[in-house]
């Protein structure tokens, strides 16, 4: 049995007191795992995410990193988000330090690793998402593909627990969206433990262990890829994958 | 023509050097005080904001040659010191300069994108972390513009030091031209001083822009 890395029990996510982000979500991510999160627009699948990595803290419910639960009081988050490497929609880097300065940052000064071997290991990440070479410019001068790149090196480089990408692809044109789904897919070879939100299906049938419909904030239905790919149970589900399988179809015939 | 002032060239070099001594003075500590007023305002709550908001006020809202007679003469009565009018030069200009600055770095600092703080926060980077490492490199490639600005500005209105009878350059061109009577020499030479040296420092700052400029950020 595979060592449970991450879980969250009875997640809710309230805003204002009314507005329900996430509703009751309990899930639970082993070693190695790759699972994809996918759903309409505004259905909290970000706001799921923000709440794993304690970055919005949840409302209600438990969230757990190799057992040990974020949520209790007195915990201290910083040390505990510098496990969990999250690659955001629209990348965010920083824009006065260059690739590797970027994927260096937190090697230095959260995980205060020496200056020589944070520099190494930042290579290090750089080489696996192919941007060795790109590691002396800064973000302004590389496209939103490479860009991408070095947000997943950023939060590759911390050697975290699990990576929590969110749509990573869904800012980007398909020729761009390409070369980061190349790198996720290496990620997944690799045996890198992730949850991804995304939207690109090819992608998700051939690395996903377990594929999540997420709508309205909750769990409308899971299974392995082909359970949705074939006979996705709920109308929702049915409904939402026709419409990117044609989408997806429609991007290839271009 | 100007001959007459050769006689007076070791006056005017000391005033020269009070003039740019209280301006780099002022330029310097206010840049550090006003880099920890605008933090201080952005990060540190209501309170510590408002009492930020007081100190910017008074300093901005009244003439800096009041601000030198009340620290001139109240210092001595509070505190029971005597205390040069030169010190109290260096004190006010550091006091006026750093009210100005905050607005500038703080200005700087907000125009930073919001979501960067939160990448900072998922690499486990702590506020501190994030305004030293993330916030305050690019704040102050963005402020040095207005820095040098704001370096101009004190650099010309240290000649109100002389109503507290410190000897700056505009002081020293004051006695000379009484002493001589040769007013439009004197202050043509004066002012051509304040113009030569003001520039090279904006030049100097100028060339520091380009140098530290990066890619995809500017002012």
């Amino acid at each position: 049995m595979k060592e449970v890395v991450m879980e969250c029990r009875n997640l809710w996510k309230i805003y204002d007191g009314k507005i329900i982000a996430v509703k009751d979500v309990s899930l639970q991510i082993h070693e190695k795992d790759i699972k994809v999160i996918f759903g309409p627009s505004g259905s909290g699948k970000s706001t799921l995410l923000r709440c794993l990595s304690m970055l919005t803290p949840p409302t209600k419910g438990e969230v757990f990193l190799r057992g040990e639960c974020l949520t209790k009081q007195g915990i201290d988050l910083n040390k505990a988000r510098a496990r969990i490497g999250f690659v955001f929609q629209h990348i965010w880097l920083f824009p006065h330090l260059t690739a590797l300065g970027n994927v260096e940052l937190a090697l230095r000064h959260v995980l205060k690793m020496p200056k020589k071997e944070a520099r190494e290991k930042a290579l290090e990440a750089l080489r696996v998402v192919k941007m060795e070479k790109w590691a002396n410019y800064y973000p302004a001068q590389l496209s939103g593909g490479q860009q991408q790149r070095v947000g997943i090196a950023r939060a590759l480089a911390k050697n975290p627990d699990i990576i929590l990408l969110d749509e990573p692809t869904s800012a980007l044109d398909p020729e761009l969206t390409g070369e980061v789904i190349d790198t996720l897919r290496s990620l997944a070879k690799q045996g890198t433990t992730m949850l991804i939100v995304t939207h690109e299906m090819p992608f998700a049938r051939e690395v996903a262990d377990e594929m999540i419909f997420f709508d309205q904030g909750t769990i409308v239905e899971r299974g392995i890829p082909e359970h949705f790919f074939t006979k996705p149970s709920s109308d929702r589900a049915k409904k939402f994958m026709e419409r990117l399988i044609e989408k997806t179809a429609g991007e290839q015939n271009v | 023509m100007f001959e007459f002032l050769i006689e007076y060239s070791s006056m005017l070099f000391e005033g020269f050097i009070t003039t740019i001594s209280v301006t780099f003075f002022g330029s310097l500590v206010g840049f550090l005080l006003g880099t920890l007023l605008a933090i201080g305002d952005l990060y540190g709550g209501k309170i510590a904001s408002t009492i930020i908001g007081f100190y910017v006020e008074f300093f901005r809202g009244s003439p800096i040659v009041v601000q030198l007679f009340i620290f001139y003469f109240s210092i001595p009565i509070m505190l029971n010191v005597y205390i040069n009018s030169f010190t109290v030069g260096l004190i006010v200009f550091a006091l006026n300069s750093a009210a100005y600055q905050k607005g500038y770095i703080k200005g700087a600092m907000e125009s930073i994108y919001k979501d960067q703080f939160l990448a900072a926060l998922s690499l486990g980077l702590t506020k501190m972390q994030t305004i030293l490492y993330i916030v305050l490199p690019q704040a102050l490639r963005i402020v040095l513009p207005a820095w040098s600005n704001e370096f101009c500005s004190l650099g010309k209105s240290s000649a109100a030091l002389l109503t507290i009878g410190v000897m700056d350059l505009a002081n020293v061109g004051k006695t000379i031209a009484s002493h001589t009577w040769r007013v439009i020499e004197t202050y043509a030479i004066i002012a051509l001083i304040y113009f030569i040296w003001i520039s090279i420092i904006v030049k100097i700052v100028d060339i520091i822009y380009d140098k530290i400029k990066i890619p995809g950020i500017s002012a």
